[in-house]
């Protein structure tokens, strides 16, 4: 496939004498949906960690876009454009859904306080495009109805796609999704994948963990298997799937798959 | 009784909400009439006992409305745990002071440098000290305040623990005599930058600093992994609250004419903080009336004389029992904003 757009080279992370992660290589391409499984505690969310700078790595390279991610402040990472949502939601339960999303548009804005007291021209045409795109955002996830609710107060699911809306209003390149479905029945998941393959459809690029094999295996274009803060597998899906090593590390059952 | 305090804002609310543009500023207009006309509104009802209604509305009442407005932003917007705002008021007062005192400058002129020194402290303050999170940033604030006092105790230059005596009052302004003997164009001055100031934190609060605000308040990392320098709103946070408190020590000094460090102890930091939790944190008419029945009960029961702090302390408890979220809660309604309505309900759009 085409370009590489984030990499990860021999990247280790080490909590005391725990081991999350131990010289991972990972490519993510432009454009695909790439799927990382793995048995609970296997380093899954500590990769996001990562990548967006929450965790420094104790060794290794992140590059994206050919430019290093290590050193990067959070924000610095998001603005260079990659997003993420969360295992546990947190959306900011305090605000509306739109103002959620708003939050996350707001990246695109250059006036500050200065502005916003003086209402120049620049903070007002920006604040309507930050508008305009939480708006539009809401309404890709299907949450149009949602806008003027509290985020703690949203549906389950309901908060589990704004979190992507939100994500996805800082119009990064690359997605980062942790277990999106987790919880949702099966024909949320069903629709859910549907969402996923019209955000790539858009222009993204789609890193997504998720435990359900049958959901990864309808959408993901290459699986990345890590198991114990190694990477055990790294190939189509279909090939993932009959991979004996990870046959074990799912304990011998190749998990709902078949 | 609280649940009719919690209807009488809710329906306040969804009154204003509904109300069109005319209405809002008809009532916008006789609620600032009102407030200056305030001093001529000493009635058996609100009048106090024992002291000058009409200084009691300058002091204490006016001051700690405009500094729990300030306050505001930095506790109850932005979530930072600030226990030593006095050092910006003691500040703004202390520029006033000296350079009124030793330089020919007026009120006006001193008045952007006192609340200059204010921000650049609230910078200096912040910018190495705003990492920390909750106890932490409460226990360095509070000694950034007990340090600023000890620095001015023991600074003879600026009068140490005597203070300075003599401060000049401001020129006079609009026909507006400033003099010790009429407190009343203080209150107005005083009320004119609290309007002022209300002004701007709405306006703050409804764009994007304020949203920023809001986001780090609940969760700071997902703030940041928003792409929110939360680093630089946190100082600006500051800085405004700074700000604010500084107008309000150059206003303060001018009118007492003479001030000592002692003055500006921890209590003043505490009490303010009061103000802003008694109110109802975060929600900026909650803050002003939190500050109005805190500045103003005691001097309305100073005939109660010795027992009316302790009288006054027991109301607190007990009220803080009531509602302890403060009179006037944040309470976030749901709602749709009539501009964010124009977006046709459909099924699921198209993204850029
Ligand atoms: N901040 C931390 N401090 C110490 N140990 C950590 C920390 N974060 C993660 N770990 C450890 O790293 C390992 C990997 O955790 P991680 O959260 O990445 O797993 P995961 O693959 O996302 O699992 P799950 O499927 O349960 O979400 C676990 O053993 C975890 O205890
Ligand atoms: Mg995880």
């Amino acid at each position: 496939m085409s370009e590489v757009l984030l990499e990860l080279k021999n990247v280790t992370m080490k909590f005391g004498g725990v081991t999350a992660l131990n010289e991972v290589n990972v490519q993510v391409k432009k454009g695909e949906i790439l799927a990382l499984i793995g048995p609970n505690g296997a380093g899954k969310t500590t990769i996001f960690n990562v990548i967006t700078g929450v965790y420094k790595p104790t060794s290794g390279e992140i590059n994206f876009n050919g430019k290093s991610l290590i050193g990067k402040k959070r924000h610095q990472v998001t603005k260079m454009g990659i997003a993420r949502t969360f295992q546990n939601i947190r959306l900011f339960g305090e605000s509306t859904a739109l103002e959620n999303v708003v939050t996350g548009a707001d990246i695109h804005s250059k006036s500050g306080v200065i502005g916003a007291i003086f209402g120049t021209p620049r903070s007002r045409r920006e604040e309507k495009a930050a508008l305009d795109r939480g708006l539009e955002l809401l309404e890709f996830m299907g949450l149009r109805k949602r806008a003027g609710q509290l985020g703690k107060n949203l549906p389950y699911g309901d908060q589990r796609r704004l979190e992507i809306a939100r994500a996805l209003a800082t119009n990064p390149q690359l997605v980062l999704l942790d277990e999106p479905a987790a919880g949702f029945n099966p024909a949320e998941k069903v629709a859910l994948a549907e969402t996923i393959k019209r955000i790539r459809d858009a222009g993204y690029t789609v890193l997504l963990i998720e435990h359900d094999m049958s959901l990864i295996m309808g959408i993901s274009d290459r699986v990345v298997v890590i198991d114990f803060g190694t990477k055990i597998a790294d190939d189509l899906p279909s090939v993932v799937q009959n991979d004996p090593r990870v046959i074990e590390a799912y304990l011998g059952a190749p998990a709902d798959a078949s | 009784m609280s649940k009719v305090t919690f209807n009488l804002r809710d329906k306040g609310a969804q009154f204003w909400d509904k109300s069109p543009r005319w209405r809002r500023v008809l009532l916008s207009v006789i609620f600032i009439a009102i407030c200056y006309a305030l001093p001529f509104l000493n009635n058996p009802i609100l009048n106090t006992p024992g002291s000058d209604f009409q200084s009691v509305l300058f002091y204490p009442v006016g001051m700690y409305v405009m500094m729990a407005i300030g306050l505001n932003i930095v506790v109850g917007k932005s979530g930072l745990l600030d226990l030593g705002y006095v050092a910006f008021f003691a500040i703004g007062a202390y520029t006033m002071a000296v350079l009124g005192t030793k330089t020919s400058l007026n009120f006006w002129e001193i008045l952007p440098i006192g609340v200059g020194l204010a921000m650049l402290s609230g910078v200096l303050l912040g910018t190495p000290t705003l990492r920390l999170r909750g106890d932490y940033l409460a226990i360095v604030t509070m000694g950034f305040g007990e340090i600023v006092r000890i620095v001015a105790v023991n600074t003879s230059a600026i009068g140490g623990s005597r203070g300075i005596a003599g401060i000049p009052t401001p020129p006079p302004a609009f026909k507006a005599k400033f003099t010790i003997l009429d407190p009343k164009p203080y209150y107005w001055l005083l009320l004119t930058f609290t309007l002022l100031i209300i002004w701007m934190v709405r306006r703050l609060a409804a764009r994007r600093p304020g949203r920023a605000w809001d986001a780090i308040r609940q969760d700071d990392d997902v703030a940041q992994l928003m792409g929110i320098n939360t680093r630089r709103s946190k100082v600006w946070a500051f800085v405004l609250g700074a700000a604010v408190a500084g107008v309000g020590g150059v206003i303060y000094a001018s009118q007492i004419l003479s001030i000592v460090p002692d003055q500006f102890n921890l209590n003043v930091s505490i009490l303010i903080l009061a103000c802003v939790v008694f109110g109802g944190i975060g929600n900026l008419w909650g803050v002003i009336v939190g500050a109005v029945i805190l500045a103003f009960t005691p001097e309305r029961i100073r005939f109660l004389s010795q027992p009316r702090i302790l009288v006054f302390g027991m109301a607190l408890v007990i009220m803080m029992n009531l509602r302890p979220d403060g009179m006037l809660p944040k309470k976030k309604r749901e709602h749709l904003e009539a501009d964010w309505d124009h977006v046709e309900e459909s099924g699921e759009g198209e993204i850029k």
